[in-house]
């Protein structure tokens, strides 16, 4: 069947997505027509039953979180969730792509990596691109630095050979902006899409679309192949809305895999009872074992850090490192990290600090060389050889998952694979002592698989 | 009750006097902190921030401009901080109405220190196109929280660009774009939500004045 270019165009932009005539970007004359002839469906972003409100975008259902307008004759009830990418309300509908299918032309040989896998990463290679093929799910329990981005490439060069499209979705917005680049690099002849909030770039049936889990609200039934990487990270495994948006952006028949360094227990459940498929990477990429945190047991720390005063330990730490090696200092707080940033003479960012990606780069690039960050640091973001240290590891922000992924900082790179990771603290925690374990059982495993 | 800036619980603490005072609070004590009230010596005209309370180089140019200000004087509320500008763009852009709730207590006593009954209040009209688009006038909205009665078919807007997407110079310069739809009062309050370079409130008390009012204030929410 012939399809005029124009709808053809539109196809490429709006299929697959839930958009507001904002996003739509079209005259109104133009898409009264579209709807007319079928091609575009108007849906009610906001759904009233017995006066609870439901948002069609965010499936927010919260009354506090719907706000009114005053309208005659009836008040515009809009979506407080939402709100910043674009009202959705009463008056203000949702539209979906109902015209043909956009038609793609997909690369024979997109990959231009040359690189060799592991064992471990083949192992979970080949079970990804089973995965694929069988529009199942799967989970990937690799370890920090196995080198996850690397094992999904055989499978990314399947789906798009078989002409599927791909989502590779991440709560954190610094890993978009860290992925985009190198699967660029990798992948140069196929379209890519970088989604997060405040993104210059605009998904028109893009072949792999890399975006943030909220980005996915504008998505409906548009993924063959959903990867969702860091599912146990902030705000993805606190959040209701999160996995709902993902399970909608993809097909009916698709695959979705999961990666994660350290799964929850929500998905150690699914494990444990064969609910869900996984394979296990215990070793990094250079083969050599994970850093063992080793732990310093600190009399009086946190009075000591009230009163201004830094533990001679913790300083003769700083010293020896300050000599000849790179690192990064976590604390649990804004507060602590600005006392110590004064005391200390040393650059600091937390999540709202204005030259936080500035200093990151700096970090990156070696024009400094220490750092003391909050836990935004804790993981996807890479620096090659670094030592890291936790002020207050018993502190209930550093919980298991970000004390493993904090020591997941060190000895990334197979030229220095060793690093230095030291929990400093007041009173053992579960979750030190569970830290300090995981990399010793992870390390035990390798070993076991290697032989 | 959940603050109308951030969301969060309002909930304070629980104390002796949460028996005796039954209101909710409409904003958390984190976003009441970061608004930041205009302090200090501040240009008698326009509430601009000076060093010695006197008349700013801008109002002088005003006066020189139009040989007299139409505008009298002009009260403004905050000040325009990247927090503040932040909660507009929510306001204004993002269209989320309901953040107005939370200068409520502000602007009634704010209006009621500075000014009278007998003044007639006109809201700064919106394009009817852009109003279509947003759902809701800005300085409507602000209007509403003083619970008085005010006029809207005395202006009427004719120009749809954005004053904020002009630059100073092409502010200033711009052709008026009010009219006037019916004789005005004596006495006239213009609301807007922002006071910039004050040529929209000027070119609406100019008409205004123009057409027989004896005396034009204003009252905005901010004075950037």
């Amino acid at each position: 069947m012939h399809v005029p270019p124009l709808i053809e165009d539109m196809a490429r932009k709006f299929s697959g997505k839930l958009l507001l005539k904002s996003e739509l970007n079209i005259s109104e004359q133009r898409l009264n027509y579209l709807i007319k002839n079928g091609y575009i469906l108007e849906i009610p972003s906001i759904q009233t039953k017995f006066t609870l409100h439901k948002c069609l975008r965010c499936f927010n259902m919260k009354p506090s979180y719907f706000g009114k307008i005053p309208h005659h004759p009836k008040p515009i009830i809009y979506c407080k969730q939402c709100i910043q990418m674009g009202r959705t309300s009463t008056l203000e509908p949702l539209y979906q792509w109902t015209g043909p299918k956009p038609t793609r032309h997909y690369p024979k040989n997109p990959l231009k990596w040359r690189g060799n896998l592991t064992h471990l990463q083949q192992r979970a290679s080949t079970q990804l691109v089973k995965t694929i093929q069988q529009n199942d799910r799967l989970l990937i329990d690799a370890v920090c630095g196995a080198g996850k981005t690397e094992m999904l490439y055989e499978g990314i060069t399947h789906a798009i050979q078989y002409n599927k499209r791909i989502c590779l979705a991440t709560p954190r917005s610094d890993v978009v902006k860290e992925l985009a680049p190198r699967l660029r690099r990798d992948f140069p002849t196929i379209h890519l899409a970088a989604l997060y909030g405040g993104s210059p770039e605009q998904d028109i049936n893009s072949h792999l679309v890399i975006a943030t889990t909220h980005q996915l609200l504008r998505y409906e039934r548009s993924f063959d192949v959903m990867i969702v990487d860091e599912v146990d990270a902030f705000p993805y495994h606190h959040d209701k809305m999160l996995p709902k948006a993902v399970r909608r952006a993809t097909k009916p028949d698709s695959a979705t895999i999961y990666l994660t360094a350290t799964p929850r227990f929500k998905q150690k459940w699914l494990i444990n009872t064969n609910q869900l498929p996984t394979v296990s990477i215990p070793a990094r990429y250079h083969g050599h074992p994970l850093p063992i945190p080793s732990k310093q047991m600190l009399f009086r720390l946190t009075k000591q850090l009230e009163d201004g005063q830094l533990p001679a330990k913790i300083t003769q730490w700083i010293d020896t490192k300050q000599a000849n090696r790179r690192f990064l200092l976590f604390v649990p707080t804004i507060t602590l990290a600005e006392q110590l940033a004064t005391k200390l003479d040393l650059p600091y960012v937390h999540a709202e600090s204005p030259e936080r990606h500035h200093l990151i780069q700096q970090f990156r690039t070696q024009s400094i060389s220490a750092l003391i960050t909050t836990t935004i640091l804790e993981r996807g973001v890479t620096f090659p050889s670094i030592d890291v240290a936790v002020i207050q590891a018993d502190h209930h922000v550093f919980d298991e998952a970000a004390l493993i992924q904090i020591a997941g900082r060190a000895g990334r790179s197979a030229q220095d694979p060793t690093g230095d990771v030291t929990f400093f603290y007041e009173q053992t925690t579960e979750a030190v002592n569970r830290a300090t374990t995981y990399a010793i059982r992870k390390n035990l495993e390798a070993k076991g698989r290697s032989s | 009750m959940n603050c109308y800036i951030c969301q969060n619980s309002t909930e304070p603490d629980t104390t002796w006097a949460t028996f005796l005072v039954t209101k909710s609070r409409l904003i958390c004590d984190d976003c009441e902190q970061l608004l930041p009230t205009i302090s200090g010596p501040t240009c008698p005209i326009c509430m601009k921030p000076t060093h010695d309370a006197k008349k700013c180089p801008d109002c002088h140019k005003w006066s020189e401009h139009f040989t007299k200000d139409p505008l009298k004087r002009n009260i403004s509320l905050y000040r325009y901080t990247p927090e503040m500008k932040s909660i507009m763009s929510r306001f204004k852009y993002r269209g989320d109405y309901e953040i107005i709730h939370a200068f409520e207590s502000a602007i009634q006593s704010t209006y009621k220190t500075h000014f009278s009954d007998h003044q007639t209040i006109i809201p700064i009209p919106l394009h009817p196109s852009r109003q279509q688009q947003r759902l809701f006038n800005q300085a409507e909205a602000i209007v509403q929280k003083l619970y008085q009665p005010y006029h809207t078919n005395i202006l009427a807007r004719q120009d749809n660009a954005k004053q904020s997407k002009k630059s100073r110079y092409e502010r200033i310069t711009s052709l008026n774009p009010f009219t006037i739809t019916e004789n005005p009062p004596d006495k006239i309050l213009l609301i807007d939500d922002i006071y910039t370079t004050g040529t929209t409130l000027r070119q609406a008390a100019d008409l205004l004045t123009n057409y027989g009012a004896k005396s034009v204030e204003s009252f905005t929410l901010i004075r950037s």
